[in-house]
């Protein structure tokens, strides 16, 4: 810790010394209102999210979470059809970007020739920043004919005996497109994660390994993955939140069913896909109730998710002694 | 794989052919995976870019549109174009001023305990999925009260909120002390060293930041789904009534059957990805200029 | 970066100045927002500009389906809705006074995507059932043959679409389907939102239009403007009588002649008209629009609907949407008069 930093903390005092001066006191003031309110809002949001599942969780109680039915007609509701085409969509994809943006952020931080970087860098960040009704949209028009049309027949016909590559889709709206795309949203986060994770091993470290003889892919197996694994865990469990709460796209692509169907070219729905879907035409108090307990249900994964990687990264950067933000060539 | 067994494959100078095949596979495996994901960008981006620009007409942002016809009528987009405006600004000027003194509150006043609570609650606001701010906002403003725009922006405002408080710390903590205890020895009023000395040095990262959040929500769709969108077809820039916004309506043509509609959902498409993509790299321009300027400052 | 900003700046007000210059801008009107039904959506559509010539009102109209529009009117978001399937007991109750009104009169189209057939195939109601059930998959099933003779079919899958969302439409379909067949009626039934046992979903009647468009071998079904708007074939269907009728208007006018009488909540029911209406088409049906009884719009949403039930109806012969006949227009226009600030 520098002079500076404790210097800083002695300013960062709140300002309750002797000549009170009311500027300080209302910016104070002010300024910790502002920082309440922020705080009020994140219990609100919960509490607003609760209070309005509440007729479905008195109506259901937890099997709610199980029940793989959602019958309009007779009122009976549950969240295990969506539960499950939210763990299949994001775990294949997490499964398929992972690699992918692993294999980026080690191109970008050990392959690269220099003026390659730069360039690649921003074209990963500017995947990140397309919005998801965009690659949505594409989606629809673009890339469901293609799968449709050539990508699943021919994944039927070779792969056809696993029961996850069943009969193609009719439509090009199925959850095998849902999972391209998730794939496609959740790469740059992984792969900017991991690009910075990767900048930040110590270059003596590496160069070590380097000096003994290793190839570049032993070094990386052996000083960059083992150095970088917290971080990596937490960019795949970010990763892996995004593609739980997306539902723009993959309400697109998705084509809405309900039900567990193995096949991947069938329909499905995700928690946050079938919210957007369907919220706006809920016909009847229970109806509406149930699709906030979906909310409800994604709210706490989310939260489990980013208290996760939250934990993994202060252990990991505990065990290093050093933040993880800190050092690296920038 | 420790240091000792790193050695141990390095001295096996018999299986280096193998260990540098490994190593080339790998390697190639890397410039794939890169070029793949310069391929993904490159073919979204050039779809939107191909389709949209052949519909890309001053029809887009002066037409309104046109609910149902039998035959092909001239029609555009205009009340979504005007809503985004209205929504988004308003957003901006619900969250940036919070954001601010969150900020200002977190880095110049709060005690260490405080400040890592409230930069928890901001992480979680953080990642929130925007489609249950969405039924969040609905259970709050509009059950009961309508649809408005104003219910839109709050609902990007909490989007914004985390976005712009964390760039504001973060160019908070980059000011050096230095500045802060010559000030105050110099017998200036703490709260006009803040708001003086102090922020003024943070204005590039707070516009930055400020820049990024707004490009990110005005592609968001989720919160706007059932906050703003039984909308009409004229142009309004009236805040209290729900207003079209420009994602929520790609989303809808999205969805429709006619060829027109999937061409003006393009244009508007590559309007938008314009906007956001210039607004991307105009921050980051800035960033690494400001960054620049602190560090040369130090 | 001053300049950077300044050159934004001035960008953003010249979009805006061009936007606001350009377009005809709202007038400051009372401005009416309604949501629900996709099947009324072509009328509705119609009216936004004479309404605004004869009052100055504007006419906000979001069709998000049947079901959205009833929640949207029972939660107040919007100042009237309107739903195909007219409300249930408990749909009443949770409105808190609400009143239906039947306001325009029109068919369902079954429609399909079948190259080098001719139009207007024949089809029944059983054998529609069965495709629907999943149990006739092809296009040269014999049931198909039978009611085409000399019609040759294609061994083509048939694909069948249905509403995602919570739609009127879909209730008419299924109410239909329970009338024609008894497998049907216990299997699945009749709702906004049923089971189906086949097919893919799709949003809103231009969202099952767009489906089947793209589909080759797909059956779907809306309202007959979106066929007539997408340019796709639909069947004949056979009714009681034993007569192939197409949703035309003649065919909505003999269906509606089944049933003069709304009931007491003012609903009426004209599926699959019995043997005396040789030339009722049997998907028809009603359509209504929901209104709080008590509504600080009230003034304007009477005149609105007024005018709708009157001279709006001549909107919508063009559209296949048959005028509401005489007897239903004297209980619209009671029960719109009960309407109070």
């Amino acid at each position: 810790m520098s002079s500076a930093d404790l210097t800083g903390d002695a300013t960062r005092r709140s300002f309750t010394g002797r000549r009170v001066r009311f500027g300080d006191v209302s910016l104070q003031a002010l300024a910790g209102a502002a920082a309440a309110a922020a705080t009020f809002l994140v219990f609100l949001i919960a509490f607003k999210v609760v209070r309005g599942a509440q007729p479905a969780i008195e109506k259901y109680g937890l099997h709610f979470v199980t029940r793989v039915a959602w019958d309009p007609v007779k009122n009976v509701y549950g969240a295990g059809s969506f539960l499950f085409g939210t763990a299949l969509t994001s775990l294949l994809a997490l499964a398929i970007a992972a690699p992918l943006a692993i294999g980026i952020a080690l191109f970008l931080t050990e392959l690269a020739p220099r003026r390659l970087r730069g360039p690649v860098t921003a074209l990963v960040e500017t995947l990140a920043a397309i919005p998801s009704v965009v690659i949505g949209l594409w989606g629809i028009l673009v890339l469901g004919p293609v799968l449709r049309d050539q990508v699943e027949p021919a994944l039927h016909g070779a792969l056809g005996f696993i029961p996850l590559f069943g009969a193609p889709s009719s439509t090009g709206s199925s959850v095998f497109t849902a999972i391209v795309v998730l794939t496609i949203m959740i790469l740059p986060i992984v792969a900017s994660i991991s690009r910075e994770l990767f900048l930040g091993v110590p270059r003596d470290l590496k160069e070590g390994a380097l000096a003994l003889g290793t190839t570049r892919w032993e070094m990386v197996r052996g000083v960059v993955f083992p150095y970088a694994r917290g971080g990596i865990a937490a960019a795949l469990i970010l990763g892996l939140g995004r593609a739980i709460g997306e539902a723009i796209a993959v309400t697109q692509v998705i084509g809405g069913g309900v039900g567990i169907h193995w096949n991947l070219f069938d329909t499905g729905d995700t928690l946050a896909s079938k919210i957007a879907a369907s919220y706006q035409g809920a016909q009847n108090d229970i109806q509406v109730a149930s699709l906030v307990y979906l909310g409800l249900i994604l709210l706490v994964f989310s939260l489990v998710m980013n208290a996760s990687a939250q934990v993994i990264v202060r252990r990991a950067a505990r065990r290093q002694g050093v933040g993880l933000r800190s050092g690296g060539a920038g | 794989m420790s240091t000792h067994s790193l050695t141990k494959a390095a001295l096996r100078a018999e299986g280096l052919p193998r260990r540098r095949a490994v190593n080339r596979l790998m390697e190639l495996l890397a410039w794939l995976a890169a070029a793949l994901a310069v391929a993904i960008l490159g073919i979204v981006v050039w779809s939107v870019a191909r389709r949209g620009a052949g519909a890309l007409n001053l029809d887009l942002i002066t037409k309104t549109p046109v609910q149902f016809s039998f035959t092909p009528v001239r029609q555009g987009l205009a009340n979504a174009f005007a809503g985004s405006l209205v929504i988004v600004g308003i957003a901006t000027a619900m969250a940036l001023p919070v954001a601010i003194l969150v900020a200002v509150y977190l880095n110049e006043f709060a005690r260490a305990g405080i400040r890592t609570a409230v930069s928890l609650t901001l992480d979680v606001l953080n990642g929130v999925p925007a489609i249950v701010i969405g039924i969040f906002v609905y259970g709050l403003l509009v059950v009961g009260r309508g649809q408005s725009a104003f219910a839109g922006s709050f609902a990007l405002a909490c989007i914004m909120l985390p976005l712009v408080a964390r760039s504001t710390m973060e160019v908070l903590a980059l000011v050096p002390s230095s500045l802060r205890e010559a000030s105050l020895a110099l017998g200036v009023p703490r709260w006009r060293t803040t708001l003086s000395i102090v922020l003024p040095q943070t204005i590039g990262g707070i516009v930055t930041g400020t820049v990024l959040a707004v490009a990110r929500v005005a592609g968001e769709t989720a919160p706007l789904l059932f906050v703003s969108s039984l909308v009409g077809t004229q142009v309004s820039w009236d805040p209290h009534h729900a207003l079209q916004t420009v994602p929520v309506a790609i989303f809808e043509l999205a969805e429709s059957p006619d060829p027109a509609d999937h061409t003006r959902a393009w244009a508007a498409a590559l309007v938008l990805l314009l906007f956001i993509l210039v607004a991307s790299l105009g921050a980051r321009w800035l960033a690494t200029r400001s960054s620049r300027r602190l560090s040369a400052s130090r | 970066m001053r300049t950077l900003a300044l050159a934004a700046a001035v960008v953003a007000t010249a979009v805006a100045a061009g936007t606001a210059a350009a377009t005809p801008t709202r007038h400051a009107g009372t401005a009416l927002v309604g949501a629900g039904s996709t099947f009324v959506a072509p009328l509705v559509s119609q009216w936004a500009t004479p309404l605004a010539a004869a009052y100055g009102y504007e006419l906000q109209y979001s069709p998000i389906g049947s079901g959205g529009g009833i929640n949207a009117i029972t939660s107040r978001t919007v100042d009237f809705g309107a739903s195909d399937a007219p409300l249930s007991p408990d749909q009443f109750t949770a409105c808190k006074g609400c009143a239906q009104i039947p306001w325009a009169l029109s068919a369902t189209s079954v429609f399909y995507n079948l190259n080098g057939v001719k139009p207007l195939l024949h089809m029944d109601g059983p054998t529609l059932a069965k495709i629907f059930a999943g149990r006739i998959t092809s296009w040269n099933d014999p049931a198909i043959k039978k009611l085409n003779p000399g019609v040759s079919l294609p061994a083509e899958k048939i694909a069948t679409v249905h509403r995602s969302d919570n739609s009127g439409t879909t209730f008419n379909f299924t109410d239909y389907l329970s009338s024609v067949s008894p497998a049907w009626r216990s299997a699945t039934g009749r709702g906004v939102a049923v089971n189906w046992p086949v097919g893919t979903g799709a949003k809103g009647s231009s969202g099952v239009a767009a489906a089947v468009g793209q589909t080759p071998g797909a059956i779907g079904y809306a309202d007959v403007a979106y066929a007539e708007a997408n340019h796709l074939k639909f069947f004949a269907m056979k009714n009681r009588s034993g007569k192939f009728t197409t949703p035309g208007l003649r065919g909505i006018i003999a269906a509606a002649t089944s049933d003069q009488k709304p009931d007491a909540s003012n609903a009426l029911s004209i599926v699959n008209p019995p043997k005396k209406y040789p030339l009722a088409y049997p998907i028809s049906t009603y359509t209504y629009v929901i209104v709080p009884l008590q509504s600080s719009k009230a003034a304007p949403l009477k005149k609105f609907l007024f005018w709708a039930v009157t001279k709006g109806q001549a909107f919508g012969p063009k559209l296949l949407f048959q005028p509401i006949p005489k007897s239903v227009l004297v209980v619209a226009e009671k029960t719109i008069a009960k309407i109070h600030g």
